[in-house]
């Protein structure tokens, strides 16, 4: 009997990555006092250009990107030591964040030399900023089916269509969009291409979707005959699906997807006080547990990519357990708080918190591919389908 | 013991459960019949003696060879005191003995150690009406001591797990000790080695649980098609593998840990996190598995039970999710807030 094994093989971050780490650490706790607390709380969520451009300095965006465009070249495993301390920290970096972890990955891999050279020193310097331009309103987790249409004119595209939950667009400077540059709408994975679009062009027109909690973090970016230059495709015409793939995995991978609400079981330790209830201690013990799982887990999969490995399957996966614990994090914390805050006053302050995160969880399982989705991806790999 | 030397073993061993440890073994345990020759056979082999050095008559290998051992044997429901009998080596040669062979198993926690008599009482002691000798460590007079106490000197009521393995009380009224001295490790560490052993033999069940859902599930046919097509099956069974493989990775992590840490402390809190996290996954492991395999799976006729028994059993074996989570979660709250996050990248109890 032989299934497909999923293994996690435990992985040690090396000593200059852990090394790098005491210098972030430094390099946070100088910087984020200045950060309004209520910020903290949202992290890779919270946009401060300051913060990015700070950091960029530091030569920590695009960390393993060559010199030549603005990166350190240093390793994957760098990269993580940042993204986690980032988030374990509640570090506002959600300016850069896209074009660190995607589009300029995306762009070195596929870009043309001139795009590089454009955009991917901006980016390390912390001054440049990107959406994604995946989802509308009739393609979300079949987004094969996406219907903005790339028409070639001389010169270029005129770009017909709409893209929705497109977070930052009013505050960013790109989206690289996924169109329909040839063949027809039920052609699937054929004649997809990515256009690097400046979010400035004439016939783009952005309005904010407002969330439930009654933030504007998203976007609907619409195309009236907006014309596009040559020079903004990215890679060939009718590669968007393999480098959109590509992209994704590098979505779903990270430390974000466990880490996003890390602020709520801070607080929760600090509401509990240092000597809870045996019985509160043991539940704040299992959902410490989870979260160490979870990271020894992503560290792993950081370990494979480093190696050379494309574990998809695995960061689908990790991506499930993590968002899931994610969603459970502010229900277990906030009964635990009714019940076991020190005070009446840091529970009243802890529900709000909690409150918050538990309007925000509903989009831990949704973006960046939803559980289900996730799940037939591990399906797959237990080779079920 | 060399990288290939510990392949080789973990190969062997691998093979050897097996095809020696079928479900005759598994239900004759059961029913009270001990598997001498199986037990001998794992003896030949030099099983219980893996982590113990080659100059005390062992085979040499680290704490994290016979920690992968260990999860062979649950990966195989392996129905004698194993993991018991090598952590008692483990903790004898450690204080400088030489283990005795024969099947052996470990009484943790409650026991008072004075003028090399051994007194108290244990509960849910594993294997207690099949070990010939008994090991503990207790504290004496601010330090430990590795106590052996043969059968003959203890008082043993049996009272079988519901995994149908002979557990039972043990009580030790002034018991002579056939071999005693100072201890390696402490008490508390002694209890961290036997969660770790039971974390992960139930990774290694839980990995056979797994592999006999999805097994079945392709090869069950309803409505004129293989289960494992329909989308409600598929999604269940990768939250399975989820469970599953998080099970896996947080004990690997922990052996690692341990092993790497040294025997007196070693990864500490990743067993602490480990076991919790075992024991956490095990009824949603179980859950999935028998919901997946219907009736079949529930039957004793079905070796499934093998699996997810123990699994439900070694949840509370040396220590539940409730034990070391109040541990993790007390030690995280007096360090406070701001130790939390550092505590987790380095995998250890803030200082």
């Amino acid at each position: 009997m032989s299934i497909p094994k999923l293994e996690f093989p435990p992985f040690h971050l090396p000593a200059d990555a852990e090394a790098l780490r005491v210098e972030v650490r430094a390099f946070l706790k100088e910087t984020l006092p200045t950060v309004r607390t209520e910020d903290r709380f949202s992290s890779w969520n919270t946009r401060s250009a300051d913060f990015s451009k700070a950091l960029g300095r530091r030569g920590w965006i695009g960390i393993t990107w060559p010199k030549q465009y603005g990166g350190s070249e240093r390793s994957f495993l760098d990269r993580y030591v940042v993204t986690e301390e980032l988030l374990g920290n509640g570090a506002p970096a959600g300016a850069h964040w896209v074009a660190d972890r995607q589009s300029g990955p995306l762009l070195l891999r596929f870009g043309s030399e001139e795009q590089r050279q454009a955009i991917l020193p901006r980016i390390t310097a912390g001054e440049c900023f990107f959406s994604i331009g995946m989802s509308e309103p009739d393609s979300g987790s079949d987004l094969a089916s996406v219907r903005t249409r790339a028409e070639p004119v001389p010169g270029g595209f005129r770009v017909n269509g709409t893209k929705v939950w497109t977070s930052g667009a009013h505050n960013n400077h790109y989206c690289i969009t996924l169109v329909r540059t040839s063949g027809q709408h039920g052609d699937r994975h054929k004649g997809l291409s990515q256009l690097l679009v400046d979010l400035k062009t004439p016939g783009i027109t952005i309005r904010p979707i407002i969330n439930l909690a009654g933030r504007h973090d998203w976007n609907e970016v619409t195309f009236s005959d907006c014309f596009i230059p040559e020079s903004a495709l990215i890679g060939n015409e009718g590669d968007g699906w393999l480098q959109v793939t590509s992209e994704l995995a590098f979505e779903r991978s990270g430390p974000e997807r466990f880490m996003q609400n890390f602020h709520v079981l801070r607080e929760l330790v600090r509401v509990l006080g240092r000597q809870p209830a045996k019985r509160a201690s043991a539940v704040l013990g299992r959902v410490v547990a989870r979260l160490w799982t979870l990271r020894q887990m992503s560290v792993a999969v950081a370990g494979m990519m480093q190696g050379g490995k494309s574990p998809a399957i695995e960061a689908a996966l990790v991506k499930d357990l993590g968002t899931i614990y994610q969603q459970d994090l502010p229900e277990i914390a906030r009964v635990l708080a009714e019940s076991d805050a020190t005070t009446e006053e840091d529970m009243a302050d802890f529900l709000d918190v909690a409150q918050y995160a538990t309007m925000m969880a509903p989009s831990y399982t949704i973006q960046g591919g939803t559980t289900q989705v996730l799940r037939g991806i591990v399906a797959r790999g237990l080779g079920l389908r | 013991m060399d990288h290939d030397t510990r392949e080789m073993l973990i190969d062997t061993a691998g093979r050897f459960f097996a095809e020696r440890c079928g479900k005759d073994i598994v239900n004759g345990v059961e029913k009270g019949v001990w598997p001498a020759e199986f037990w001998n056979e794992i003896e030949e082999m030099g099983l219980p003696l893996v982590a113990v050095p080659e100059d005390k008559g062992g085979v040499g290998g680290n704490l994290a060879d016979m920690m992968a051992v260990l999860r062979l044997a649950g990966a195989n429901a392996v129905p004698v005191p194993l993991a018991e009998t090598a952590l008692a080596n483990l903790l004898i040669s450690a204080a400088g003995g030489t283990p005795s062979p024969g099947p052996a198993t470990v009484a943790l926690g409650g026991l008072a150690f004075s003028n090399g008599r051994v007194s108290g009482k244990v509960d849910r002691v594993p294997f207690a009406s099949v070990a010939g000798r008994f090991v503990t460590v207790a504290p004496s007079s601010g330090k430990a001591v590795v106590a052996v106490i043969v059968k003959a000197n203890a008082k043993v009521t049996e009272m079988p797990s519901h995994a149908g393995e002979p557990y039972g009380t043990v009580v030790f009224d002034n018991a002579a000790c056939e071999v005693s001295a100072a201890s390696a490790v402490s008490a508390d560490r002694a209890l961290e080695l036997a969660a770790l052993a039971r974390a992960m033999q139930m990774a290694g069940a839980a990995d056979k649980v797994l592999a006999t859902t999805v097994e079945y599930s392709k090869q069950r046919v309803q409505f004129g098609r293989s289960i494992s097509t329909f989308q409600a099956i598929q999604h269940m069974l990768a939250e399975l593998a989820s469970c599953v493989a998080a099970t896996i990775a947080s004990a690997e992590a922990a052996s690692r840990d341990a092993d790497e840490g040294g025997l007196a402390d070693g990864g500490s809190f990743s067993i602490a996190a480990a076991k919790t996290q075992a024991s956490d996954f095990a009824q949603r492991i179980a859950a999935i598995s028998h919901q997946s395999m219907g009736a079949m799976g529930f039957t004793h006729e079905h070796i499934l039970h093998h699996y997810t028994r123990r699994l439900w059993v070694w949840r509370r074996d040396f220590g539940s999710e409730s034990f070391w989570g109040e541990k993790i979660g007390a030690a995280v709250a007096k360090a406070g807030p701001q130790a939390l996050w550092p505590s987790l990248t380095s995998s250890k109890y803030a200082a």
